[in-house]
């Protein structure tokens, strides 16, 4: 049933009437959430701003539900990595210092290992991740899409509920 | 295209509102359960709560029915408490740091019972299982006379020396044996004699004037000689041998004592000195009253640390990976926890104390005094110091309590306990580096001992309940001194001498009859071989003797035969 909804989602989110970039955007804002601890600070803003910018929230959605089970299975190297940062980089030191003891900064739990580790890492993979999403998405609509939309299983999926409430969502032209 | 979706704004907003509302509805669920699970990762035992609230316009927390499980024993809370209310300082929090102004407890109880185990796997990250292997370095074995018996080893044949001692010596005298007949078949004394009684044949009748029979009649006369003395010479042969071998064989006799001492070696006989007896009796008591001191003075150490350098904890707990979280001092700011006074109000042995607790911090540097305990009362006294500002850290404790009933006190390997009554405890712990001093006293004069029922009877059980059951006065004071790596116990109290002395003089007599066991073990194991290396050396010596006396007496009688036939001829 989720993996069915999955691809129900993926397929909507590809032909959706949004942009390639505002999807792309969606997904890398979505990865974020998936990437990294649900229940941290930076979450309700990457969560704002998935409502607030004009990006795909179809999108958002994919993005999270994929990078849910990769967040899991990623813990460790975001621990080594959080770890290296926050311990093993004198240089970086002043810096966390001067957050750990500025107001509300120290809510976000960034001294964390396993949120730092996280949040960097679904930074920097944002740019080439957008970037990827973006030509996967053109590619696609201009190579599959349209053969895609004449079967039976898309019209299977455009008819559900979820479409429906996808349509409610859909990025402003 | 639009970058912003506005009509978003206003969902967001009431998002935004609903989920603020959502908090305010359960920030005291919230709190609550965050407190519980930091204080069980904390204490290294489960930590409940009846019921927190927040009242955040006044800044004040309130918590009621705390109740935290001892992180030593299954089925006992370490304390309970009805009622704490904290007043915490608001602006701290925005940078995750919680300052308390005052904590007053009401009701603290001690060592109350309950229903389930609350000791966490965790066990405080470890140091549960740090201080246990600590204190099995402190170990004292129990009375092993308690149970009648002294124990034994088993008896390694192969460690004994005069089975191996028997073995070698009869192949010794084999060989010996061997080379002598060899020898008695080599002696040619058959031929020699065979020569003479031919020569004696051919001598009759002849003339003195034939000269070559003469000289061959010297000749035969020669190789008799010869022969005589090959057989002098084996004889010496054979009797140096036995000579050499006799000392051997009795060499066993003492190598027969040499295995006595070993297989004695082998009797496991306890310590009956009074300061052993002193530390069989009470000893595991006393390190598990140190294990527990040590155990909070570490923990402190551990969450209490010295110095500004960022300082890692395990995360919260959460379906994710926990990771680690670490911690930034820095000079002038807030510690991360503060709890700046606490008034305590406790109860222990169905009376009420005060006391009081100050500068309880996770930044001692920041905070730049040392936490403090104090509380003092009609025979109540106590007295804490944990001074971890500067680098190396320092802790004492001193408390104690005078006319309450103690708790009994189990005596390892005896099938009683005793009842300490109405008494005085006291216990000083200081530790200063990783050098520990400590010191743990109990007194009584209303002592009861209490004969288990469980417990199997032995000899030495009822000789112990004979002995100390008319003894009404106990003064037990246990030690530690050293450092952690090499902690050194020593107990001492008025029941050692008398136990020591009873003990000793019925050991004597289990020691002798262990003893007279071990040597029946040993003889059985030696007797075969030397006995049967004693029997060959004695037929050896007897039967090579005999037969070359027997070759000698018949040589001399063909030389005498020859000789007689040969007056002109006798040899020089």
């Amino acid at each position: 049933m989720l993996l069915l909804k999955l691809i129900q989602s993926l397929i909507q989110t590809l032909h959706s009437e949004g942009t390639p970039g505002q999807v792309a955007a969606g997904l890398v804002l979505g990865s974020i959430l998936g990437l990294t601890p649900l229940l941290s600070l930076h979450n309700v803003v990457v969560v704002g701003l998935i409502v607030i910018l004009n990006v795909s929230i179809p999108g958002a959605l994919l993005g999270w539900a994929l990078c849910i089970p990769a967040g899991f299975l990623l813990d460790p190297l975001f621990d080594a990595i959080g770890r290296g940062l926050l311990l093993g980089t004198p240089a970086l030191r002043p810096l966390w210092t001067a957050l750990y003891n500025a107001p509300v900064a120290p809510l976000s739990g960034f001294n964390n290992t396993v949120v730092l580790g996280s949040l960097v890492s679904s930074l920097a993979l944002g740019v080439p991740l957008f970037l990827a999403a973006r030509w996967g998405v053109t590619r696609y609509r201009a190579t599959v899409a349209e053969r895609l939309k004449r079967s039976a299983l898309y019209r299977a999926v455009s008819a559900s509920k979820l479409y429906n409430l996808y349509r409610l969502l859909r990025p402003e032209p | 295209m639009r970058v912003f979706r506005w009509k978003a704004i206003v969902p967001l907003l009431l998002l935004g509102a609903v989920g603020a509302g959502l908090w305010l509805v359960f920030a005291d669920r919230i709190a609550k359960h965050t407190t519980e699970s930091v204080g069980t990762t904390f204490i290294g035992a489960r930590v409940e709560i009846d019921r927190l609230h927040l009242d955040v316009p006044h800044g004040r927390v309130e918590i009621r029915g705390l109740t935290v499980a001892s992180p030593f024993e299954a089925l006992q809370n370490l304390l309970q408490a009805d009622l704490l209310v904290a007043d915490v300082e608001p602006l701290p929090l925005l940078e995750k740091k919680v300052v308390i102004d005052r904590l007053a407890a009401t009701g603290l109880r001690f060592g109350t019972p309950r229903l389930t185990d609350g000791r966490t796997a965790e066990q405080s990250d470890g140091l549960k299982g740090q201080i246990t292997k600590w204190g099995e370095q402190l170990r004292v074995p129990a009375l092993q006379l308690a149970t009648g018996k002294i124990s034994v080893a088993q008896l390694d044949p192969t460690q004994l020396n005069t089975p191996r001692l028997a073995t070698a010596l009869a192949g010794r005298a084999d060989s010996a044996r061997q080379a002598w007949e060899a020898g008695l078949t080599g002696l040619g004394t058959e031929a020699a004699i065979d020569s003479g009684a031919r020569m004696v044949e051919r001598l009759k009748g002849a003339k003195l004037t034939d000269v070559k029979l003469l000289g061959d009649a010297r000749r035969t006369l020669d190789q008799l000689k010869r022969a005589q003395e090959r057989v002098t010479a084996l004889e010496r042969s054979v009797t140096s041998g036995i000579s050499a071998l006799q000392p051997d064989a009795a060499g066993l006799t003492d190598a027969r004592q040499r295995d006595y001492a070993i297989a004695r070696g082998l009797l496991q006989l306890p310590g009956l000195d009074a300061p052993d007896i002193g530390a069989a009796l009470f000893g595991a008591a006393a390190v598990d009253r140190f294990q527990r001191a040590l155990y909070w003075v570490q923990l402190g150490r551990r969450y209490m640390p010295p110095g500004l350098l960022p300082r890692a904890t395990p995360g919260p707990r959460r379906i994710r990976r926990a990771g680690t979280t670490v911690h930034f001092p820095r000079v002038n700011e807030a510690p991360a926890f503060l709890l700046k006074t606490a008034e305590l109000s406790l109860s222990v042995a169905s009376r009420t104390y005060a006391a009081r607790v100050s500068g309880v911090t996770s930044d001692p540097t920041l905070y730049g005094r040392p936490a403090q305990a104090s509380g003092t009362a009609p025979g109540f006294r106590l007295a804490a110091l944990f001074d971890h500002v500067r680098p190396t850290p320092r802790d004492t404790a001193a408390a104690s309590l005078v006319g309450v009933a103690l708790p009994s006190l189990p005596l390892p390997g005896l099938p009683m306990h005793l009842e300490p009554g109405a008494g005085t405890v006291g216990l000083n712990f200081a530790m200063q580096g990783d050098r520990v001093r400590a010191r743990w006293t109990v007194t009584s004069d209303r002592v009861r001992w209490v004969r288990d029922s469980a417990g199997a009877g032995s000899a030495v059980g009822d000789l112990v309940w004979r002995t100390v059951s008319g003894i009404s006065t106990l003064q037990m004071s246990a030690s530690l001194a050293g450092t952690l790596d090499r902690p050194e116990l020593a107990v001492s109290s008025n029941l050692d001498r008398a136990i020591a002395e009873r003990l000793r003089a019925m050991a004597g007599a289990e020691v002798a009859t262990a003893e007279r066991r071990m040597r029946a073990q040993v003889d059985s194991l030696v007797d075969g071989p030397v006995n049967a290396v004693r029997a060959q050396i004695a037929t050896l010596g007897g039967d090579v003797t005999k037969r070359l006396g027997a070759q000698r007496a018949r040589l001399d009688e063909a030389r005498r035969a020859l000789e007689q036939r040969l007056p002109g001829l006798r040899l020089p």
